[in-house]
């Protein structure tokens, strides 16, 4: 029943906020009532009146209606804050699943003053403080990640309880815009049990294969699990003998490389990966089923290739719907792997 | 790169620690509210309560701790254990009310958080409420609104610790709200209904009031004749009554017991339950007066001689004597009748009754029963009490506030050796005379004169206005007054003590403060007055507008007003405030919107694409969203674009001013005539593609 009643309400909240990186608080969307303090000091202030009445005390009558008026006072007050304040999501951002993915947004006052408004989703919630009517303020909002995809929180709760903490209102925002969330990072193996299939792997070759002088030769036949990635990690040279010239060259990343694992592990594995070598500032490529970023280097190729992975197999969030903790339902193999656990 | 280094967690400082200065509000309120208590408070627990609040106080700074758990069980069942120790078991409301200071004293050590802090608002507030049952004035009634004030300032200063102006800009916004919301407070104060007290509360106090007691002992008056306190207050719709008819009759000592007057034949009368405090405002009449009386917590009004009842909260009694139903613990208001017309038959002296007024002890003061003997002797009735009067007036009698010791046969002593008494030790004396002589007599307690209050509007009778006097039966004639001070001290009626005792220097002579001692400072005496006229004013319309007086000035409205219609009247009046609140809100919101007419414009656009399924995003040109709009909805393609051309135009073609201001408008126009088709068109659209599914399924392809 109550969960019905829930849906209920959600349904009628979403229609009334739509979707939007833009929000003006009006009295169409805005929302007031009495917090706990509030309840209880309505409870006080029946027992005001009823002593007054037993004690037939005028002025105790008087004071009841005084705190009574200053409550409905401040009930208009406290609207005012929130009502014209324009809530704009600036930027969502971008992070490690798990970590907290800021989202900047612009809180600007129409022509009420905003006075200790607070935005929240969730768990976390920041104090935007005071805005001066006119002016505006920027807020990052941590929002909490669990997944890698994309990140769209279902509402943001801007909400403010001045003056006097006995009413709050409050309104959602319910962004469009959504954060990339990169996989986890997670060490990858130095040998791992990939078994190539000559046929993907050949649209993957690399035309600068041969490029390192400095590597052993390698033999046809050898497998790219024997490659050393921990020590090519520190040094960013090739160690290992054994390279498949055609797959398992250092400059490519390979999806394929860790047969037999998750698809999410995969994944986390080779976001460890770039961070590693964008660290390094190496050169290297990525292979995706579907995607192939070709070798580059610097900080916005590996910005791009942990885009890459991040939404690897996932669809931009439309408006109507958006999960909480990130678009992606499931994992491939129907489980959810928890980031990190493997650390 | 820095992706691995999770966002430092900063440490939640806000809803830990209070802000100091809302805290600091919190305590000024808390000895603001403090005040009104002081005289009823044991000075220990106020000293206590100091300390507490110091050392939260020092906490805040920084330079102790809170005490533990342990030390904070101990230090609460210490002090309670003080407490019960000093109250010894007698419940009181002053007991309760310094059991509630004392909460709020112990509360301090243990407010840390929000939570705590309201829960301190709360009590405190309610000390407020508490305060107004014990002193209704309006510098006290100032004092706790002030407080109460200060209660809401640090509400705000904890709710927005980082507010730029602080106190005043807090004063300020309380001020706006208090004003907005000053028609429906008085409003409601006026119409919301009096009711009956739902449940019996007595308001016992176990200080005992200053005032007249029901016993007297020589020298009682004459340490209330130290006091400068109000005993009460007249209004007379007529002319005042010259000085010397002012005796306010209150009650009737009759039976003489061990060197004490005290009353006999009246039952104690304490049946729980207040006291109905207001007696109404409609007009006074010529002969009637109105009596604000301070609480005595005794059933007895105080009236002049040969008065009725006008207002029903006061009841006349045997010997012309009134009394409320219950005990006075709070300011009532009465209002009574001189009676003029001439009383048609003398009544008669029941025989008990008579034996009453002649009871003596059996022995005791042999040279008084000898002088009243010896003045029978030769007179009738009249003859005695106008030879004792004689007697007083003759031989040299003194009027004094320092009487003497007189610790046997006191009367004889102050007849015949010591000659110097108080108006009760001559009311004492006389009665006994009068009654050896087997004249049925009694003494009558109650107050004599009165100043006038701020210009001569009202009276006010303090307590070194009390006096004693006796009452004699004379056959033919009824009770006759006499006042054996009139004939010792006349300057005691004609002016008042302060002249009486002037060569003496002992008016008031251990009240410093009152400004009653310096009355022959003019400008002490003016300003006292006026205090006490706004005062009176205060208690009178305010502080006594209660049943009576709602009763009273509802039957003056038309239509004739009850209790429930008072009711229904007092929920509109909550009903119709929330409606014009909300109404100006919504104007004033309304207003912020239809400033910008293009905005308004804007808006009905946004609104018209999102409903084509065309959300805007934010930062796209006016043409970026028509062009996505005519691939949703090729119907309105054409519209669409125009309308982005305008838009464009407005927000970036150079004017003058000007034709600004004349073309702006046609603008707007013409943009809104183009909204108003687009909404047909795909209105249109919409219809044809529910009668089509095929079409359905096209135009679906288009609005991605």
């Amino acid at each position: 029943m109550s969960r019905l009643i829930r849906s209920r309400w959600q349904r009628w909240i979403n229609r009334r906020i739509p979707r939007s990186d833009v929000q003006l608080l009006t009295q169409r969307n805005l929302f007031i009532l009495p917090t706990a303090p509030g309840v209880v000091f309505g409870v006080l202030l029946l027992i005001m009146l009823i002593t007054g009445i037993n004690y037939q005390n005028s002025l105790i009558y008087l004071v009841t209606f005084l705190l009574g008026a200053v409550f409905v006072g401040a009930m208009h007050q406290t609207h005012r804050n929130l009502a014209g304040l324009e809530l704009t999501l600036v930027q969502a951002g971008e992070g490690f699943a798990g970590d907290d993915i800021l989202f900047r947004l612009r809180a600007a006052a129409g022509k009420d003053d905003a006075i200790a408004v607070t935005l929240s989703d969730g768990d976390s919630s920041v104090r935007v403080g005071h805005v001066s009517s006119g002016q505006s303020a920027d807020v990052a909002l941590p929002v909490n990640s669990a997944f890698r995809g994309y990140l769209r929180p279902d509402s943001i709760r801007i909400e403010t309880r001045f003056p006097f903490g006995l009413l709050k209102a409050w309104s959602w925002m319910r962004p469009v815009s959504a954060a990339v969330v990169f996989p986890r990072p997670i060490a990858a193996p130095d040998v791992a049990s990939s078994v190539d299939d000559g046929e993907q792997t050949a649209s993957s070759r690399s035309p600068e294969g041969n490029d390192h002088a400095e590597l052993r030769p390698w033999r046809d036949g050898d497998m790219s699990q024997r490659v050393m990635w921990k020590r090519f990690a520190r040094s960013g040279q090739m160690v290992v003998a054994d390279w498949e010239a055609d797959k398992g060259s250092p400059h490519w990343l390979d999806f394929n490389a860790f047969a037999g694992t998750d698809h999410e592990v995969r994944l986390s594995y080779l976001a460890w990966l770039v961070v590693e070598r964008g660290k390094n500032g190496a050169r290297f490529g990525l292979n995706l089923p579907g995607q192939v970023i070709e070798p580059d280097s610097g900080p916005a190729h590996a910005a791009r290739c942990l885009r890459a992975l991040a939404v690897w197999g996932e669809e931009k969030p439309r408006e109507a719907l958006g999960a909480p903790y990130g678009t992606r339902r499931k994992t491939d193999s129907g489980r959810r792997v928890k980031p990190g656990a493997v650390i | 790169m820095s992706f691995w280094n999770r966002p430092k967690q900063e440490p939640e400082t806000q809803s830990d620690t209070l802000p100091s200065r809302a805290l600091l509000w919190l305590m000024v309120s808390f000895a603001l509210l403090l005040t009104p208590q002081l005289d009823r408070l044991p000075v220990w627990l106020v000293a206590i309560c100091v300390v507490l609040a110091g050392w939260r106080w020092l906490t805040q700074q920084g330079r102790v701790r809170l005490p533990g758990r342990w030390l904070r069980t101990g230090i609460l069942l210490s002090l309670i254990a003080v407490y019960l120790l000093r109250v010894q078991g007698s419940f009181t409301v002053d007991t309760a009310a310094s059991f509630f200071v004392l909460t709020v004293g112990l509360k301090w050590l243990e407010t840390r958080t929000a939570r705590d802090f309201y829960v301190l608002f709360y009590i405190l507030v309610y000390l407020a409420t508490v305060n107004f049952l014990f002193h209704q004035e309006i510098h006290w009634a100032l004092v706790n609104i002030a407080a109460i004030g200060l209660l809401l300032i640090g509400l705000q200063v904890l709710n927005a610790p980082e507010l730029p102006g602080g106190m005043k800009a807090g004063w300020r916004r309380l001020g706006v709200m208090l004003l907005k919301v000053l028609p429906i407070v008085v409003l409601l104060f006026v119409f919301f209904p009096r009711m009956e007290p739902l449940w019996s509360v007595p308001l016992v106090s176990g200080s005992a009031r200053t005032g007249i007691s029901d016993t007297m002992r020589p020298g009682d008056i004459s340490s209330l004749a130290q006091s400068s306190d109000r005993a009460f207050r007249v209004t007379f719709g007529g002319p005042m009554p010259a000085y010397r008819d002012r005796y306010w009759r209150g009650l009737i000592l009759d039976t003489l017991d061990d060197g004490t007057w005290r009353q006999g034949g009246y039952e104690t009368y304490r049946r729980p339950g207040r006291v109905n405090v207001d007696g109404g405002v409609g007009e006074l009449q010529p002969e009637e007066y109105d009596v604000l009386m301070e609480p005595t917590d005794q059933r007895w009004a105080f009236a002049l001689e040969s008065s009725v009842a006008v207002s029903d909260n006061v009841g006349k009694e045997a010997d012309d004597l009134f009394r409320f139903r219950r005990p006075a613990d709070s300011p009532v208001r009465y209002r009574l009748a001189r009676d003029n017309s001439p009383e048609q038959t003398v009544p008669e002296l029941e025989p008990g009754q008579a034996r009453r007024y002649l009871q003596l002890p059996a022995y005791g003061n042999p040279r008084a029963r000898a002088l009243a003997a010896d003045l029978r002797h030769s007179n009738s009735d009249v003859g005695v009490i106008r030879s004792l009067l004689n007697r007083f007036r003759e031989q040299p009698y003194f009027y004094t506030l320092r009487p003497p010791k007189m610790p046997n046969d006191g009367i004889d002593s102050l007849l015949f050796d010591d000659m110097r008494g108080f108006c009760a030790h001559y009311a004492g004396a006389t009665t006994f005379v009068l009654r050896s002589a087997g004249i049925p007599a009694r003494v009558v307690v109650g107050y004599q004169g009165g100043e006038s209050g701020a210009g001569d509007e009202y009276l006010v009778v303090r307590q070194y206005d009390a006096h004693a006097w006796v009452e004699a039966w004379v056959e033919g004639q009824g009770w006759v007054r006499i006042d054996p001070t009139a004939a010792i001290a006349p300057n005691r009626i004609e002016s008042g003590l302060r002249d009486a005792v002037a060569e003496e220097g002992s008016f008031l002579e251990n009240e410093w403060a009152s400004a009653q001692r310096y009355g022959d400072v003019a400008l002490i005496r003016w300003a006292s007055q006026q205090l006490d006229r706004i005062n009176y004013q205060w208690q009178r319309w305010v502080v006594g507008y209660q049943g009576q007086s709602q009763m009273d000035l509802m039957s003056r409205l038309p239509g004739g007003l009850g209790i429930k219609e008072l009711g229904y009247i007092t929920a509109g009046i909550v009903g119709v405030g929330l409606l014009i609140a909300g109404l100006i809100s919504a104007l004033q919101m309304r207003r912020g919107a239809s400033r910008d007419r293009y905005g308004r414009v804007l808006g009905a656009w946004y609104q018209l694409c999102e409903r084509a399924g065309v959300p805007v995003r934010s930062g796209e040109t006016p043409s970026a969203l028509a062009s996505r709009l005519a691939a949703a909805e090729p119907a309105v393609a054409d519209a669409a674009r125009l309308f982005a051309r305008m838009v464009n135009s407005h927000y970036y073609r150079p004017q003058s001013k000007s034709a600004a201001a004349r073309d702006g408008s046609d603008d707007v126009q013409r943009m809104r005539r183009l909204l108003a088709t687009m909404k047909r068109q795909l209105r249109k659209a919409s219809k044809t593609q529910r009668s089509n599914s095929r079409s359905l399924a096209h135009s679906g392809k288009h609005s991605d």
